[in-house]
């Protein structure tokens, strides 16, 4: 009977995809502030 | 074509390559979680695998690229390579960051502690601890040159340590046994069990390159943009 | 004598002339280093853990907090006198440039653990014997690899807004190696350990060594260009 450790794989998988997302995102963002600062066509 | 436009070629093939990265790391969540199989003895716990040691070796590659691109521009003093190892060492961060969360909430049910100093997760601390070293120096450098020429020779300086911190851990460990609760995954996996955690590996190395890729493009941009200042 | 090697040395004694001159930083390192040494002896519970246990690992993290007093000092100094400036005038090369400092700042550091070890045997009561030696050998192997990263380190912080604060970020991973291989080689000195025990350690304070002073001697080149 494998232990009942289910709870740190879910923490696990969701820290992950919330640090890799916000990074993505955070990204984008700073890169459509700089289109927007230099009056992007 | 303008370094604006170049920029923002790269901006665009950067986020392609980044999505379909996030959409293929969805998949390896499906994958891993869904259909591998249970460890008998580790649990489910033991899947948090899957991504934290892809997570590391991206990590391990980041900080390799910048040490092996800052010993370039040292030697080349090519724009270029300064560029890339910034990028790559903030990329590298956010893949640090996973690393060492994931690192100690593997470790608690599998070894019963939050935190051990054992090789690989006393290395993923050490390569944070340069990553955010680096960073913060070119933060702090306001001169192009200086912050490109300093940071390099951290970069290089820092992934020649990597190799004596494993060292030592190595020959401190071969001397305290640590005890444990579980054993770790034994090297020989089943072979579900390895091509998850390749297929996961090849989904987390896509990850950086396109992440590296947008990065890059800012950071043209954002020299442009300086410039532009200076010259004004 | 090669001309590189007099360039060095000459340059190591200015730079020790110059602290010789004002004493402030060796005092007040020492004074430190005093300080920190009582704080631990206070810190512990004498019944819970036997002093020889704890000695290696106290000695050490003194050693280390007095070399980055050390170091941090070299800033205030080279701001003050615009220092440096003159020096890359003249047709220094880089590399002994960097031996030069290392050198001067291998001396500073060098005096506080000197000063500092009679205090810790005092304080906490330690019998070193036969383990004088081994303890100065391999006090001299882990001090020159982190005073080594951390003369090239400071010479780029000065350059940083809070130098005191960039020193130590960029150090401090730089120091962990020697610093474990001094501490694993001193308790095992001061346990009665025969040598072969300790060679693995040894061999890898050596290789830090040479690999770090050499790689930061053609470094500095990089990090002094105009």
């Amino acid at each position: 009977m494998p232990p009942d450790n289910g709870g740190y794989m879910v923490a696990a998988y969701i820290v992950t995809a919330v640090i890799l997302v916000s990074y993505a995102v955070g990204l984008w963002r700073r890169v459509s502030r700089a289109l927007r600062q230099r009056g992007a066509p | 074509m303008t370094t604006a436009d170049s920029a923002r070629a790269l901006v665009r093939r950067g986020t392609a390559v980044t999505v379909v990265a996030l959409l293929a790391l969805a998949g390896v969540y499906v994958l891993a979680l869904l259909y591998t199989p249970v460890e008998a003895r580790q649990g489910l716990a033991q899947k948090i695998f899957y991504l934290h040691v892809p997570a590391a070796w991206s990590a391990l590659l980041a900080f390799s690229l910048v040490g092996i691109c800052g010993g370039l521009y040292l030697w080349l003093n090519d724009r270029r390579l300064d560029r890339f190892a910034a990028s790559s060492a903030e990329v590298g961060v956010a893949f640090g960051v996973v690393m060492l969360t994931t690192g100690p909430i593997w470790a608690k049910p599998i070894w019963g502690t939050w935190w051990t100093w054992d090789a690989r997760l006393t290395l993923t601390l050490f390569l944070f601890f340069l990553f955010v070293g680096y960073l913060a120096l070119r933060a702090a450098l306001h001169d192009p040159s200086e912050r490109a020429r300093f940071s390099a020779v951290v970069g290089v300086l820092g992934l020649l340590l990597v190799p004596f911190i494993h060292l030592s851990v190595y020959l401190f460990r071969t001397l305290h046994p640590q005890p444990v609760v579980l054993k770790p995954s034994a090297p020989s996996l089943p072979p579900e069990m390895l091509r998850t955690l390749m297929v996961s590996a090849l989904v987390f190395v896509l990850l950086y390159a396109g992440l590296v890729t947008i990065r890059y493009g800012l950071a043209v941009m954002e020299e442009e943009r300086e410039e532009r200042f200076d010259a004004a | 004598m090669p001309e590189s090697l007099r360039l060095a040395l000459a340059v190591a004694a200015k730079d020790i002339r110059a602290e010789l001159r004002s004493r402030t930083a060796l005092l007040s390192a020492l004074v430190f280093a005093a300080l920190v040494l009582v704080i631990f002896n206070f810190a512990r519970d004498p019944t819970a853990l036997a002093a020889v246990d704890l000695a290696p690992s106290v000695l050490w993290v003194t050693f280390a907090l007095a070399a980055m007093v050390a170091l941090n000092r070299a800033f205030t100094v080279e701001r003050e006198n615009g220092a440096l400036d003159g020096l890359l005038l003249a047709p220094v090369p880089r590399g002994a440039l960097f031996i030069g400092k290392l050198l001067a700042n291998l001396a500073f550091v060098g005096t506080v653990e000197a000063v500092t070890l009679p205090l810790f045997v005092l304080f906490f009561n330690v019998d070193l014997g036969y383990a004088l030696p081994g303890i100065a050998g391999v006090t001299a192997l882990a001090t020159i690899g982190f005073v080594a990263v951390g003369t090239i380190f400071s010479a780029m912080a000065v350059r940083t807004r809070f130098a005191e604060l960039m020193l130590p970020v960029l150090l401090l991973p730089f120091m962990v190696p020697p610093l474990i291989g001094a501490v694993q080689v001193t308790a095992r000195l001061l346990d009665g350990r025969p040598l072969s025990e300790m060679l693995g350690w040894f061999r890898l304070l050596a290789l830090y060594d040479i690999v770090f002073v050499t790689l930061c001697t053609l470094a500095f080149a990089a990090v002094m260009d105009e």
